[in-house]
């Protein structure tokens, strides 16, 4: 009984979070406002799986939100251009890349604490996203085959949540079911017995933030389609989200351990909670309360599992 | 007379100035179980970091099985066979038995993807309980986290690493510190077991009894240097107290005690 509770206790909750929305929030439970509230998950999903493939290793990439405005903002120049939309999202692809290597780089080379190394990341991102844009939106006429991305439906599902399935389905089965997720799972979990085994720790460190580089590039390039604009600052917001998602994650399904099936529902209920409480009238300031009680409540609740360990500088 | 499985000529360790290891020589043959006792300082530890692969040697020549090594990682030594058993485990607690016993060398099979091979879970979890049963341990699930066992239980896992990797010299690192009576025992017996299977161990123990009860033979080290290598047979645990605090068996000619050593 305790198992359960420990195991399914937040997601039952969140599930009981839906059902009373369903029931009492006005409007939520018509078809406009569920595939809004699944395209909106679908961003900070895609956001929060990277960041905790980056977990899963034992580090914080605190950079996955301001990388992808940065990749939003580089692949919307070259859409507002009207280049092809594959350049575009290889321009996206790429400064996930680049700064997922770096952040790998700094960490594991220059031995530079996770924490250090991806908040000097996001600032560069930062002031880099501005540079481009010189401080204004990007935004226009996009081609349709970039904006179809996100906007689209592929036998009658939004383009979005395919993308969100997809992306899930590849994290999912790389950490559960294949070797280089096991090993990724040993770094992360005692990185000197993986040592001691042959795992090649700092391979797998470099994997982890060069896959919340990546992810961050993904979010960016559907968040930039969906919205025909691209801004410096259209990700920001979505770290303390995506932290809160992995952190509540963490209390579902494997308690203690940053999964995926668990970081998607928290995404999702994190999701249905802020639609919910704007729909029942609640101001929108009260949704970053809730966020930060969330946020520090997952990790007090579960303290005996939880890896405290990774928080440490 | 059978080939050592194990040699070492003249190695040494220096850390700067300091020598905590000089010109030790060793043989240890296939299926022994050798002791190597010295108090805190005499250079077994850094001795043993050398045999493991944690060091690499500032002097000298190792050989395994006659060839001559340079482990580069205790990962190289686990490759060609001398694996380590730490004293802190070196387990990853939360993850499960088969996953400690299976982890950098996870089995896969084919999927339906070409490109693509999946974790064999269930063939992982059925040859860590296998492994287990070679040591005598009984536990129904695999997929149970290591931080629910007893020491000695974790003891076996760590073990059933070794075989997993095919481990034929096994160094013991103070394998019963920090554990309780019954533990002990569990791990006495995994060892006696191991050295029943024909596996070489060497042993690292503070505590006299475990020496007693599984060496065949002892070396000590005092400062540096190797300054005795014997049979253990007859020894006392308090014989072998005496040899690491003056460097001799009582038997010696310069023993202070001769009428307790065994002759």
């Amino acid at each position: 009984m305790r198992e359960i509770v420990g195991r399914y206790g937040t997601a039952l909750a969140g599930l009981a979070l839906i059902v009373f929305f369903i029931a009492f929030a006005p409007n939520f439970a018509t078809p406009g406002n569920i595939v809004n509230v699944l395209k909106d998950t679908s961003f900070l999903a895609i956001l929060a799986i990277g960041f905790a493939l980056a977990f899963t290793v034992a580090e914080l990439d605190l950079s996955v939100a301001e990388v992808a405005s940065l990749a939003a903002v580089v692949c919307g120049w070259l859409a507002q251009k009207q280049y092809h939309p594959a350049l575009a999202v290889a321009a996206a692809l790429a400064v996930g890349l680049v700064f997922g290597a770096a952040n790998g780089f700094g960490v594991t080379r220059l031995k530079v604490p996770s924490l250090i190394m991806t908040l000097g990341a996001a600032a560069i991102a930062k002031g880099a996203a501005f540079m481009i844009t010189q401080g204004v939106a990007f935004v226009g006429r996009w081609p349709a085959g970039f904006t179809g991305l996100a906007r689209g439906t592929t036998l009658g599902v939004p383009n979005l949540v395919l993308w969100l399935a997809a992306v899930t389905a590849f994290a999912y089965v790389l950490v559960k079911w294949t070797r280089t997720g096991a090993h990724m799972v040993a770094t992360g979990e005692a990185d000197e017995a993986a040592r001691l085994s042959g795992v090649d720790v700092g391979r797998m460190k470099r994997l982890g933030l060069l896959l919340a580089g990546v992810m961050a590039s993904i979010a960016a390039f559907l968040l930039a389609a969906n919205l025909s604009s691209a801004a410096p600052n259209m990700a920001g917001d979505y770290l303390l989200y995506a932290i809160a998602a992995v952190l509540l994650g963490m209390t579902m399904f494997e308690p203690g351990k940053p999964n995926i099936g668990g970081t998607v529902f928290a995404a999702l209920v994190l999701k249905v909670l802020g639609n919910g409480l704007v729909l029942l009238g609640a101001p929108y300031y009260a949704q970053d309360i809730v966020l930060g009680a969330i946020i520090i409540g997952s990790v007090a609740f579960s303290a005996s599992a939880m890896k405290k360990a990774a928080f440490k500088v | 007379m059978t080939d050592p499985i194990l040699s070492l000529r003249g190695i040494g360790k220096s850390y700067g100035a300091v020598l905590a290891v000089r010109e030790v020589d060793l043989d240890v043959f296939p299926g022994e179980t050798v002791a190597i006792l010295g108090d805190n300082g005499a250079g077994k530890s850094s001795l043993i970091k050398m045999i493991s692969g944690a060091e690499a040697p500032s002097a000298g020549e190792m050989r395994v099985r006659g060839e001559r090594v340079r482990f580069s990682s205790p990962h190289d030594a686990l490759a060609r066979g001398v694996a380590t058993i730490y004293q802190d485990l070196a387990l990853a607690p939360r993850l499960s038995i088969a996953q400690n016993v299976f982890m950098g060398s996870e089995l896969t099979r084919p999927s339906p993807l070409p490109f693509l091979r999946l974790l064999d879970k269930k063939k992982m979890a059925e040859e860590s309980r296998r492994y287990l049963e070679q040591l005598a341990i009984r536990i129904d699930d695999m997929s149970r986290p290591v931080d629910r066992l007893s020491g000695g239980q974790r003891q076996a896992v760590a073990i059933s690493r070794a075989l997993r990797w095919n481990a034929d010299i096994i160094i013991m690192d103070e394998p019963t510190a920090a554990l309780g009576v019954k533990e002990t025992a569990l791990v006495l017996d995994l060892a006696r077991r191991l050295k029943a299977s024909g596996r070489t161990i060497l042993l690292i123990s503070h505590n006299m009894r475990d020496v007693v009860a599984l060496a065949d033979r002892v070396v000590v080290m005092g400062a540096g240097a190797k300054i005795a290598d014997r049979p253990a047979a007859g020894l006392s645990a308090d014989d072998l107290s005496h040899m690491i605090m003056n460097g001799a068996a009582p038997t010696a000619p310069d023993s202070p005690r001769p009428s307790t050593g065994p002759g």
